[in-house]
């Protein structure tokens, strides 16, 4: 058996070259550290890249890097960079919330965009608490709209009860007085707007004949569309839903005769989403806040987008985008004051925001004076053109 | 009382029902052959329709050929199934092979998000969409062409088990498996011809689904409605999965009319224990002799 | 090497931890537990009350499903009636936490006696089908009153203790882990008396339990008001840890989450409960580190979340066929080494 003994040189190298790579690896996070200008500004992300929301959570996820990677290669705000360190989470409270304690415990977080309702009201303690981070999300829960109770979160377009706000104020212009149906989904998404947008319809001189509620889930929607027919409403209007069961109602409906005009919300209006209704879908409306990928008209902001990328965007996508724009415009405003980065200053700052043009995403200047922005227009599907085109103005509530 | 309403909210229900019947027939025929009770039907029918999904909406191929082929590969799925995770588990308590079945469903639950995303799609049409008038009362054609197909498969799987060979060798392995095979009865083949065919029917009756309320990866939940109706049935009894199908499918529909969507599944769910505490193995149950 | 324990009296052979090392050892364990929140970050400490929630919990159903042999999928609704209870108690009344967390467990401990009725009429299979249905009765009656906040839910103030607020990871550890080592004490304890042996003699024929005069009905409901009151203070912490409570927070996935936990720990064991839900806690922050080190691990985070459904029915299927006895099991196993060594088992 051979004696491999090390020489003392031998013995030293080794120990020398050691020495030298643990150093190094010491020392480099301390370089690291020694940046120009100032540290990043950390925007965090529980994003549902899997899971039911997924289509809506890739599409954010892009929007945002887009969006800070637009801004960083102009300079940052201020000379620091923005980082955006997102975490996916499969649409399920528990692993957002943990999505929320593992960025937050790693990195100097400001700002932070949550993807649902759930996480939104799960985590607004802690928000609270920790006082230094501004927080949007995907969700457009009414009860989020509050700013005393949510004083550090946003809402990146009107609540659902807005959105319905909106499609009523179109009805009542286009057809004073007629019947609209509200069809909704048993969840807490889907009851969110109920009570509240029928006292609206009711004060536009609008009457809501059936609300018909739907258990999550449900494959077979027959006897809902029984009930739906025998109400005869002149507009029925989907919420809660993204895809299911909104098609079978519709084919349904018009077997059986029905004469109304079918409307959704937010989720449901993505353009890719309203295409797969097939000829069910022509003539479906819905409001969106904001254009899409494909609209004609003068948007400086659409036309960057569609420079960097020659495929269709979803609105999720404008959503992250404009969600990082929002962000971004509140840091700058809070830093241009002098103030530090906290909670309440970004509050302050996004609340500063008047008259603001987000280069076309939403088609007028919007002003953010509580937790959200009512403003939207009603889109038409043409199926034909395979496109989703304006059937109103922009209406600001 | 409007009688037509109710006639009308009565045939859909039965209907709908019917589909209940088609899925609870795949439950049945495994726990028949094999005892197992099957977590995962729900999961089986979203594996059937995204199968079919797959042959006619990726591949593109017609009708005639993409239902065949969907059905065959479920089929195959079934019978892997039943050789990788049912087999090793024979003598085990119940218990154990019914978590197998739960995290059987999960996999298949994260294979189809995996490969098909978790968005929710809708399948090709193929169901003739004419409306069904029973005189002045309307019935949805998908529901109803779905009962229609229920009842056909339920009819053949009667016929099978009274008259075919393998329908009595099932039969005579669900009984008792030692006595099947001191008779020469190839019990493993009987399991995995059971597996095969139940995943067949799951396939039919997740097409069907799938086509009146599109697939998404949360599809198995149909399957808890399934587990319902076999329990009211009796978890081995042909007869009672369609009798206790178009019982649940009518109540569901009335609960929902009459009271709110709501009060679907709580309705079910309450029908479901007030049978169990009348008649614990269901409406046409063999009832367990347990011997010490 | 351990050659034998000798014991000279009955009390020292129904002692729970009998050899000195395993004293030792639980010193360490003790002082371990002790010292952690001071040496953890913050999302270790999230993890770790996490874990301590789950292992409550998991005890719990233990006592039901691997000590009774009563298989029930309604945990998470138990969960749910403790943690709505403490809600709406520290909501409104704004009672001491403790007090709360106690009537979260009598609450659910109800709610466990009113599903366990069916139990002398149905069983097996069919009675796990009835805790299916208590569990969307449960979610129903969340869901639809006014008094516990509808869809919306509740939000939970966080909980108060002399005056200080338990609203960090760090403060709160210092309530669960000691509410769950006093259940998990409390539940050992339990397989030590007349009742316990009760629970273990129904789970192995309970036609021969009642013959040898076991009330079969008062005992089958004590096992289940039992463990739904592990369920309900388990169940009133995760309100005080997540200080919002909405019927969504307890779906049927929860509950078959929990008894997956303590099968894959082994069923029937004390520690398969812990380490059980040990495991499937932790699984899931496994597979994320897993995918953060891979290369090209950016476009494997798209697949985390399906590849973990995936993984969590893969660790079901392959514990029951090739292990059934779980990680308990394991741990046994790799004991008998060490006290064997240097002889083999």
């Amino acid at each position: 058996m051979t004696d491999r003994t090390f020489t003392p040189s031998q013995y030293s190298a080794r120990r020398r070259s050691l020495l030298i790579a643990a150093g190094a690896t010491l020392a480099a996070p301390l370089a690291a550290h020694a940046q120009a200008g100032g540290e990043d500004i950390v925007i965090g992300g529980s994003i549902p890249m899997t899971g039911v929301f997924a289509f809506a959570g890739i599409g954010i996820d892009a929007g945002m890097k887009d969006y800070v990677k637009m801004v960083n290669d102009a300079g940052g705000i201020k000379g620091r960079k923005i980082r955006y360190v997102p975490e996916d989470t499969g649409y399920k409270v528990d692993v957002s919330v943990a999505a929320f304690k593992k960025i937050t415990s790693q990195n100097k977080v400001n700002l932070y965009y949550g993807d649902s309702t759930g996480f939104a009201k799960t985590i607004n303690p802690e928000l609270d608490r920790n006082g230094n981070i501004l927080m949007a999300g995907a969700s457009f829960a009414t009860e989020l709209n509050d700013p005393k109770k949510y004083p550090h979160q946003f809402l990146v377009g009107p609540d659902y009860t807005e959105m319905f706000g909106i499609l009523l104020n179109h009805i009542a212009k286009e057809k004073p007085g007629a019947k609209v149906a509200f069809v909704y989904s048993d969840s807490e998404f889907g009851r969110d707007p109920i009570d509240e947008s029928e006292a609206l319809a009711k004060k536009l001189g609008l009457s809501v004949p059936v609300k018909i509620m739907t258990p999550a889930g449900s494959v077979d929607v027959s006897t809902e569309v029984i009930k739906l027919r025998r109400a005869a409403p002149d507009y029925t209007i989907f919420h809660g839903y993204i895809l299911a069961p909104i098609p079978e109602f519709i084919t349904q409906g018009k077997q059986q005769g029905m004469k109304s005009k079918w409307m959704g919300t937010f989720w449901t209006m993505d353009s890719s989403t309203v295409m797969k209704m097939g000829e069910a879908g022509d003539g479906f409306m819905g409001v969106m806040p904001y254009r899409y990928y494909y609209d004609t008209e003068k948007a400086p902001m659409l036309e960057k987008i569609r420079a960097l990328h020659a495929d269709y965007q979803s609105t999720a996508y404008i959503q992250g985008f404009l969600a990082a724009m929002l962000f971004v415009e509140s840091a700058k405003r809070t830093l241009d004051a002098g103030k530090p980065l906290t909670g309440d200053n970004l509050k302050t700052a996004l609340n500063s925001i008047k008259d603001f043009d987000t280069g076309g995403l939403i088609g007028v200047p919007i002003t953010i004076s509580g937790n959200s922005i009512p403003v939207g227009r009603v889109y038409r599907a043409d199926m034909k053109a395979q496109k989703m085109v304006p059937a109103s103005d922009w209406i600001k509530l | 009382m409007d009688w037509l309403t109710l006639f009308e909210i009565g045939l859909t229900g039965l209907a709908s029902g019917g589909l209940y019947a088609l899925a609870a027939l795949a439950f049945v025929m495994v726990y028949k052959a094999t005892r197992v009770v099957n977590l995962a039907i729900g999961e089986m029918l979203m594996a059937g329709a995204y199968l079919f999904f797959t042959f006619a909406a990726m591949f593109a191929l017609p009708l005639w050929l993409a239902i065949p082929a969907a059905v065959l590969a479920a089929g195959v799925l079934g019978g892997v199934i039943e050789r990788t995770m049912i087999r090793p588990l024979l003598g085990e308590p119940p218990i154990s092979v019914f978590m197998v079945t739960i995290g059987l469903g999960s996999v298949l639950v994260g294979l189809v998000e995996v490969i098909w995303s978790a968005d929710q799609r809708r399948l090709p049409d193929f169901l003739p969409s004419d409306p069904i008038m029973v005189g002045e009362a309307f019935l949805a054609p998908k529901v109803f062409w779905g009962a229609v197909i229920a009842a056909v498969f339920i009819a053949a799987v009667l016929l099978v088990f009274r008259f075919w060979r393998g329908g009595v060798a099932l039969r005579a392995t669900a009984g008792d498996q030692a006595a099947a095979y001191s008779v020469g009865i190839n019990v493993p083949r009987v399991f995995s011809l059971s597996w095969v065919v139940a995943a067949m029917i799951a396939a039919v009756s997740g097409i069907v689904v799938g086509s009146i309320g599109g697939i998404s990866s949360a599809m198995g939940v149909f399957g808890l409605s399934v587990l319902v109706v076999v329990i009211v049935g009796g978890l081995d009894s042909v007869l009672g999965a369609l009798v206790a199908g178009l019982l649940i499918g009518l109540i569901e529909a009335l609960a929902g009319f009459y009271l709110g969507g709501e009060y679907k599944l709580l309705a079910t769910f309450i029908v479901l224990v007030a049978v169990l505490m009348l008649r614990p193995y269901g409406l046409f149950g063999t009832h367990e002799i347990e011997r010490l | 090497m351990r050659i034998g324990t000798l014991k000279e009296s009955y009390l020292a052979d129904a002692a729970l931890f009998d050899s000195r090392t395993q004293k030792a050892w639980l010193l360490v364990l003790a002082a371990a537990l002790v010292l952690f929140p001071f040496f953890a970050g913050s999302y270790w400490l999230y993890l770790a009350c996490l874990v301590a929630i789950n292992v409550a919990s998991a005890s719990g159903l233990n006592i039901l499903t691997g000590y009774t042999g009563l298989v029930s999928l309604g945990q998470a609704a138990f969960m749910g009636l403790g943690a709505y209870t403490v809600a709406v108690l520290e909501q409104r009344l704004g009672t001491p936490f403790l007090l709360n967390l106690l009537a979260g467990g009598v609450v659910a401990m109800l709610g466990g006696l009113v599903v366990g009725i069916p139990s002398l009429r149905v069983k097996g299979l069919y009675l796990a089908i009835v805790t299916i249905a208590a569990s969307f009765i449960a979610h129903f009656l969340f869901a639809n009153f006014q008094l516990t906040g509808g869809t919306a839910g509740l939000a939970v103030p966080p909980a108060q203790f002399f005056g200080v607020l338990l609203d960090t990871s760090f403060k709160l550890y210092w309530v669960i882990v000691p509410v769950t080592v006093l259940m998990l004490v409390g539940s050992a304890n339990l397989f030590r008396t007349r009742i316990g042996r009760a629970f273990i003699a129904i789970r192995d024929r309970d036609i021969s339990a009642e013959v040898l005069g076991i009330p079969l009905l008062r005992t089958k409901l004590l096992s289940f008001g039992l463990s739904s009151f592990y369920a309900g203070v388990a169940g009133g912490l995760w309100a005080y840890f997540f200080r919002v409570v909405t019927p969504e927070s307890f779906p049927l996935s929860m509950s078959i989450f929990f008894l997956a936990a303590i099968i894959v720990g082994g069923m029937g064991t004390q520690l398969g409960a812990v380490l059980g839900a040990i495991f499937m806690t932790l699984v899931p922050e496994v597979l994320k580190l897993i995918v953060d080190v891979l290369p090209g691990g950016a476009s494997l985070t798209v697949f985390l979340s399906p590849v973990r459904t995936i993984v969590f029915g893969l660790l079901i299927i392959g514990f029951l066929v090739f292990e059934p006895q779980g990680l308990a099991e394991v741990w046994r196993r790799i004991r008998r080494f060490f006290h064997l060594w240097p002889f083999r088992t």
